[in-house]
Order: C-alpha cells, then structure tokens, then sequence
C-alpha cells in the first residue's frame, strides 16, 4: 500500500492488480495442472471425471467453433428475466397494495405463507401441462418462485418504517400520498433490492429446473443431454454459461442497486452528491 | 498520581507506572499518545478526563496490554507489561456482556478462562450481584436486564477477576445521569472495600472529581497529560459535596486546563 | 454477507393479529367461497377440469392416495427420510468447512473467488449432471441434496465466524482468553443464531433438490409422483401430492422454528424464561 497522495501510474495499477491475483492465478493453474497429470497418468480412471484439457476443448467448441451454447443461452436468459419480471412486478404491486391496505393484507397474507412454504419447484409438472413446453411453462414457472421472495422483502420495507420519521411527517401535516412516496417508498427500497437479488437467482433456477423436465431449448436441455450422453466435458461447459447467467444477472441487479439505493455506499453517495450540486450550480447559472 | 519528575512516593507504593509511553496508530500518522509518564500509588483512584479522541481509551488498552506502545514502557507491579495480565481487570463503555449467559454466568466468565469454577467461586459471584444489587437478577438473560443492570453485572465481572488494578473506560457513560450517580457511589464504596486501585475513564468533570483521589487533564492532538490535579476532599463523600466550594474550585481548575489549549 | 430466508415477521404478525382477534370465521368463509367458485365454475364448464382439477376431486384424491390405494406413503418416506440425511450431511459439511474457512485467513483469500462462483451458479443445475455421474438411485439424490443445502449453512457459518463483535473479542483478550476458549466461549455460541438461519434455508432447499431429482429419476418419492399423475393427466391426485408438500413445508417451518427456539434460546423471551428458572433449579442453593 502506498501512502503518497501522487495517483499511480496505470502500468503500476496493472502491475498493481496482476501481483494481488498472481497467488490465486497459480493456485488455479496448480489445480488444474494436478488433475489434468492424474487423469492422464491414470491416477484417477473414472468416466465421470474428465480431463481439464477435454473440459476446454468443449468450452472451446461450444462457444467459438460451433457457437452452439449462445442460442441456448439467450432462451435461458430470457426465461429467468421475463419470468422474474413478471413475478416482481405482481409482488410489487401486491406489497404496495398490502402496505396501503390493512384489510388487504391480512386477507392476502394467508395465501402468501402458504405458497412460501410450498416448495415452489413442485409444480413444474403442473406448470408444463398447463403451459406447454415452449418458454411459457419456463418463464410461469420463474415468475411464480420468484414472486415470494420479492413480496415478502418489499412488504416489509413498506410496513416497517422509523416511527420517528413518521411522526416528523404526521407533524408536518403530510397526506397518507406523501407519507408513501417521500418516505416508505424509499426506505423500502435497500430490502426490495434485496428481494430483487433473491428473486433473480430462483428466477434461473425455475427457468432451468423447467428446462430439464420438458423443453427443446435452453442450457438446462443441453445439461441434461450432454449428461446422459455421458459426456461430462460438454455439460461442465454447458454449466458455465450458467454461471455465466447468474453473474450477469447478479451483478446488473447490483449495479442498479448502487444507482438507485445510492445513500448506502460512500463511494456512491459521493458520486451523487457531486451530480445534485452540478445540477444544482446548472440551474443557479440561469 | 503525579509526574515522574515530581514523584517522592515510595518505590514500594507504586503500581503502575509509564515512563515516556507513546503511541501511534497507521503507520505514525496518527499520534494517539505522546510521552506520558505516570506512577500510580497502591489504592488510588485516578480520574482521566479530557475531550474525545485525546488518547484516554488508548492509555487504558496500554496498561492493560492489550495494544503495545510504541515507545516508553509501563510497568505494573514492577514487571513491564507485555500482552494481558491477571492483575489487571478492565471495563468498557458498553457492558459487552453474552446474550446466551445468565448474569451468574457472565460473571463467571473470567473464572472460566482460568480454569473450572469451583463452589467458593460460584459463591463469590453470588456475593458479588448481591453487592453490585443485582441478587434477584442471577439467573436473568441480559436481554430481560435494563441497560444500568447490564452495566453492574459488568461491574460485578470486573470485581470478579480479583484483579487489584482495575480499568474502567467511561463504564458509566450512556446511562442516564440518576443510575449514573447511584453506580458511582457504589464504585467508589466498593472499590474502598476491594483495597484496589482503579483507573476512570470519563468526559464528566464533576464526576471525574467526585470519584478521584487525583484527576489527571489531558488534551489531545497529539494526546498529551496537561495537569494533574489532587482532589484532597475527605472520604466517605457525600453527593452534596459537588455543591462544596472546594469542589467548585476543583472543577474550575479543570476546566481552565481543559480550556487553555 | 449471510443469507437470511424470507419468512417475514410482518407477515407472522399479520396472521397472529387476525387469529387474535378472532378473524379465522371471515378468512375461512373468503377461503370457502373461492373454492366454490372454482368447483362451480368447474361444473358450469368455464374451467377444463383435466387440467384444473375440481376442489371435490382433489379432496377425494388425498382420500385415495392416502388411504384407499394407500400408494402415496411408500413415496413419502422415500423423499422425507432421503431429505432428512442429506440434510444432516450436507450441512454439517457446510458447517465444518464453513467454520474452517472462516478460522483460517490463508484459505479464506484463496477460497474467495470460488465462492463467489459457486454463488452465481444455480446448484441445483448439477443434478443432471451427478446423476450421470453417479448413476440413479440412492446415491445421486443424496448427492445433490447435499450440494444445494450445503451451501447456506456454509456461507453464515463463516460470516457467523468472521464477523465476531470486536468489543466482546477485546473483553476475552483482556482476559487471557486461549483461542480454544475464544472459539468455545465466544464465536460459536455468537455465530449459532446465523447458522441457525442458514439450516433454515437448507432444509428447505433440501425438499427442492429432492424434487428435482425425483423428476429426472422418475423412480419414487413424491416428486415422480407428481410428475406421473400429470403426465397421466390426474391433476386431482397431484394437487393432492402437492398439497402434501405444503404441509410437509409448513411442518418444516414450524419445527425449525421450535428447533431455534430451543437452541438459540436467548434470542426469544419464552426460551430465556425456561432456561433462567432451569439453570435456577440446577445450581444448588449455597
Ligand atoms: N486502532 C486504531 N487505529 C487508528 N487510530 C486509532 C486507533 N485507536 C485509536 N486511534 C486514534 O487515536 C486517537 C485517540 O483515540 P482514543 O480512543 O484513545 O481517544 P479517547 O480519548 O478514548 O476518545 P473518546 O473520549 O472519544 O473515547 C484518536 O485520534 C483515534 O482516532
Ligand atoms: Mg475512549
């Protein structure tokens, strides 16, 4: 670590990076270069375990030679993110409704426990049959385990709010309209970021789980054809683009998060304070 | 408690002593405590008061061992302290007490660390809730305890140790003033009837004084001991002596050291 | 960094304030009514009873599967006692490791990108793959049981170990505290309620993972039960058997809850009631 205030230079900032991940990037080539002598050496024989180099070679052929995973994945994608739109959409607005309504919410609030403590994954079946097996049954299936998670986080960031704070607005003489949107909403957002989080990654997992019980396309097929085709190589490939997925989903609910619940992060608050007071010199300059 | 210079205590008399202590945190930039020299007398009660960030939790974490100075060197009982030691006895600001313990157990705690509690042991804890008021409380989570409660089942594991020097960092300060005074009392009895010497973190002057047999003014940036001041009021005090003018001389003596720098 | 399930007190609370004031005539009344409209509306031929099976049938169902044909039990034990190893396995793998990586910084910093993979990834994606691997059977489902409910236990078992409240650390050192002591004494009793939580999730991700195995094993359990009731067309019989998962899903929540009640006892008044007068009892009065 430094302490001098002079910014580093960028090649010393690569340099810098490169030397933090150096131990981790040869612990992996250890790795990788232990299982790969074992298999080869025959220190491990087993059909089940494939080599590092096969592992790549199917990467290789899937995603640049053939190219076949990117149709798969873009169906897989679609699923998880229609299907998580759709069961965070209702479960906002059931929450708002519930928040604003107390009658509402006790009569709602039996049938939300119960769908939580259902394992949601159980009505695949169900899903497909009613829904075919195109990407319908997939996203019906996303949208409905996806919904509790969202309801539940939103719900409670609505409803549990600083009795302080509220005083402060009944004392100032705000409407129950004012009360929502200039302090529940917000301060419902970090847990309904949370929930959205949740809901995006069981949103994936009702999309793929779909997949292997009845579909044509989307990663959760080719995981379970190349599977039973025993060829474990194709579907470790097949598995990354799933994580793949996961990560890309994570980390874009992660960076709205950090726009929009702003207040919650130095580096971020900063950011903001620095726009509102340029907007601010903007407007004054006028 | 008096200056090294100035010291004519006998050798013997003394318990804690620091010789030139300082101490620096990130890498030097931050100079927590600078040259401090103290000699603290068998059965005293000092006082440390001076503003936020000054250096009086760091003083208390280097007698106790639990950080190292970065130059000088103190020295309890006359051997120099180097890592945390069984003569020596701390208290915190909150009450740090284990949610899944009972006060009983809490203040068994320290007895644990040293080996099986035995009978006389888990007496002596009893005998020490009943002291600190807390004998119907034994078997009590903390959760089902007040925060001033909390506070004296500390107080009781602090007593606990059977340590003779006792540390105590603002052990008092996010009580309300009414338990604040109550517990104060109490520490200044209890303490007299331990024979123990005790070392007292705070912001409130009059407290400071009331308490001390000696109120050590520091100032900070970098901490520094600014004046020691001899609280020469008789023993037992009464509360009504706050209200003495010798007292009120006392404070504003305090306060004119606190002020000039 | 821990991850925390989504049963809201709001919501308990709700349903505990309707009970209270005695509400349960009206919920059960509303709750009547819809079933009759669906079964009227059934009957009127506004919904296709083989696919949305009719609230009679259903109820006839639960009386021929569990007693009539008597099949379902057969299934039932099949998943509840595969759900109940591999849950015990799997996260007392998570625990142990959890634990492990939190006590160790070296492995904590090389583990650390692996992590965040594995997060990403749906686990539940490697069923197919294990079961090729492993073969079908016993031993795939107890696989992937404990793949997807080893991971909650594993993550909050380390957050429970890593994020140890530095005064209540500082108080132990000042006491001379050995690490064994530090590690008894203070971090793990600290980390239970975490870890707690994290079973919580396991167990009922463990339900999941035995479903989707079911589905693609197609042998036994209620998961293959319901998959061969709708491909049958039976959507009365597998309501019945989802249904049955509700229950099991809510017998679950309750006896976790009960299960936290009992071992983190000091978070709840009931549980520091009854152990306060049960440590009264066994001290013997001086
Ligand atoms: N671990 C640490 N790392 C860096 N700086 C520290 C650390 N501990 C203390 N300091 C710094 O040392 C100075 C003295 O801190 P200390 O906690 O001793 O003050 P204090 O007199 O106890 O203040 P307060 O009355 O607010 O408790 C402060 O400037 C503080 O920021
Ligand atoms: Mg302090």
């Amino acid at each position: 670590m430094s302490v001098s205030d002079q910014p580093i230079p960028l090649s010393g900032r690569i340099l810098d990076i490169g030397v933090r991940f150096l131990p981790h990037f040869v612990l992996f080539a250890v790795i990788i270069g232990a299982w790969e002598i074992s298999v080869a050496t025959g220190l491990i024989t087993s059909i089940i375990i494939p080599r590092p180099s096969a592992i790549w070679s199917a990467i290789v052929e899937l995603y640049i030679t053939e190219g076949t995973i990117y149709r798969h994945f873009f169906i897989t994608l679609t699923e998880a993110v229609v299907g998580f739109a759709i069961g965070a959409g209702v479960a906002v607005s059931l929450a708002i409704a519930s928040s604003l309504w107390d009658p509402f919410r006790r009569y709602v609030t039996p049938y939300a426990v119960v769908l939580n403590v259902t394992p949601g994954i159980a009505l695949t079946p169900v899903i497909i049959a009613w829904f075919g097996y195109g990407m319908g049954s997939k996203i019906a299936l996303a949208a409905i385990i996806s919904f509790f998670p969202i309801f539940v986080n939103t719900l409670t960031g609505l409803v549990q709010v600083d009795e302080d704070r509220e005083e402060l607005f009944n004392s100032l003489g705000a409407s129950n309209v004012q009360v929502f949107r200039k302090l529940r909403a917000p301060a419902a957002l970090p847990l309904m970021f949370a929930g959205f989080k949740i809901g995006l990654t069981t949103a994936l997992i009702g999309a793929v789980v779909a997949e292997f019980a009845q579909a044509t396309d989307g990663v959760g097929v080719l995981m379970s054809r190349f599977s039973f085709q025993l060829n474990m190589a194709a579907s470790l490939a097949t598995l990354l683009s799933m994580t793949v997925i996961g990560l890309i989903l994570f980390y874009s609910m992660e960076f709205l998060d950090d726009r929009i619940v702003f207040w919650r992060r130095e580096s971020r608050r900063a950011a903001a304070s620095r726009a509102r007071a340029r907007t601010w010199a903007a407007q004054a300059k006028k | 408690m008096v200056k090294h210079e100035q010291s004519m205590a006998a050798a013997g008399d003394v318990v804690v002593s620091g010789l030139n202590v300082g101490k620096t945190f990130a890498a030097g930039t931050v100079v927590a405590l600078e040259n401090a020299n103290f000699d603290i007398k068998r059965g005293s009660f000092v006082s440390l008061v001076g503003p936020s960030g000054c250096g009086k939790s760091t003083l208390l974490r280097l007698v106790s061992g639990l950080i190292e100075p970065t130059s000088g060197e103190i020295e309890v009982h006359g051997t120099p302290v180097n890592g945390p030691r069984a003569d020596i006895s701390m208290m915190f600001q909150k009450a740090t007490l284990l949610d899944w313990r009972t006060s009983l157990e809490n203040v068994l705690l320290p007895t644990e660390i040293n080996g099986t509690p035995s009978k006389a042991d888990k007496n002596r804890a009893l005998d020490l809730l009943k002291l600190v008021g807390l004998e119907d409380f034994a078997f009590s989570f903390p959760a089902q305890l007040s925060g001033g409660m909390q506070q004296r089942v500390a107080l009781a594991r602090l007593l606990q140790t059977g340590a003779d020097i006792l540390l105590l960092d603002e052990p008092f300060g996010a009580l309300d003033e009414f338990t604040r005074e109550h517990l104060n009392t109490e520490l200044m009895r209890i303490v007299a009837e331990v024979r123990a010497t005790a070392i007292f973190v705070t912001h409130n002057i009059t407290e400071a004084i009331f308490l001390a047999d000696q109120v050590v003014v520091m100032t900070s940036r970098p901490g520094r001991m600014a004046k020691i001041i001899n609280v020469d009021l008789e023993r037992p005090r009464p509360l009504s002596i706050q209200t003495s003018v010798e007292f009120n001389k006392l404070v504003e003596d305090v306060r004119e050291t606190l002020g000039a720098v | 960094m821990a991850v925390q399930d989504a049963t809201s007190e709001v919501l308990v609370d709700t349903l505990e304030r309707s009970l209270r004031n005695r509400r349960i005539a009206k919920h059960v009344g509303i709750f009547l009514t819809l079933t009759l409209l669906w079964e009227l509306g059934s009957r009127m031929g506004w919904l296709d009873p083989l696919f949305y099976p009719r609230p009679s049938n259903i109820i006839r169902s639960f009386w021929l599967i569990y007693f009539q044909n008597a099949n379902v039990w057969f299934h039932l034990y099949s998943t509840i006692s595969l759900v109940i190893i591999g849950w015990v396995l799997g996260s007392m793998l998570g625990i142990g490791l959890g634990a492990l990586v939190g006590f160790n910084t070296v492995i904590r910093r090389f583990l650390k990108p692996y992590v965040i993979v594995l997060e990403a990834t749906p686990r539940i994606a490697v069923a197919p793959l294990l079961i090729a691997a492993l073969g079908f059977g016993v031993n795939s489902k107890l696989a992937i049981i404990m793949l997807v409910c080893f991971f909650a236990p594993f993550i909050n078992t380390l957050s429970g170990v890593i994020n140890v409240n530095e005064e209540r650390l500082e108080l132990f050192r000042s006491m001379r505290a050995s690490k064994t002591q530090i590690l008894r004494k203070l971090v793990l009793p600290d980390a239970i309620p975490v870890i707690m939580a994290g079973e919580r999730l396991a167990l009922t991700a463990a339900l999941s993972g035995a479903l989707v195995a079911e589905f693609i094993q197609r042998d036994k359990g209620i998961g293959s039960l319901i998959l061969v009731y709708t491909r049958n067309l039976n959507m009365a019989s597998a309501f019945a058997c989802i249904f049955t998962l509700t229950i099991i899903g809510f017998l679950i929540f309750k006896g976790m809850e009960k299960l936290d009640h009992y071992i983190a006892y000091w978070k709840y008044e009931g549980g520091r009631e009854r152990m306060s007068s049960k440590r009264k009892r066994t001290m013997v009065e001086p």
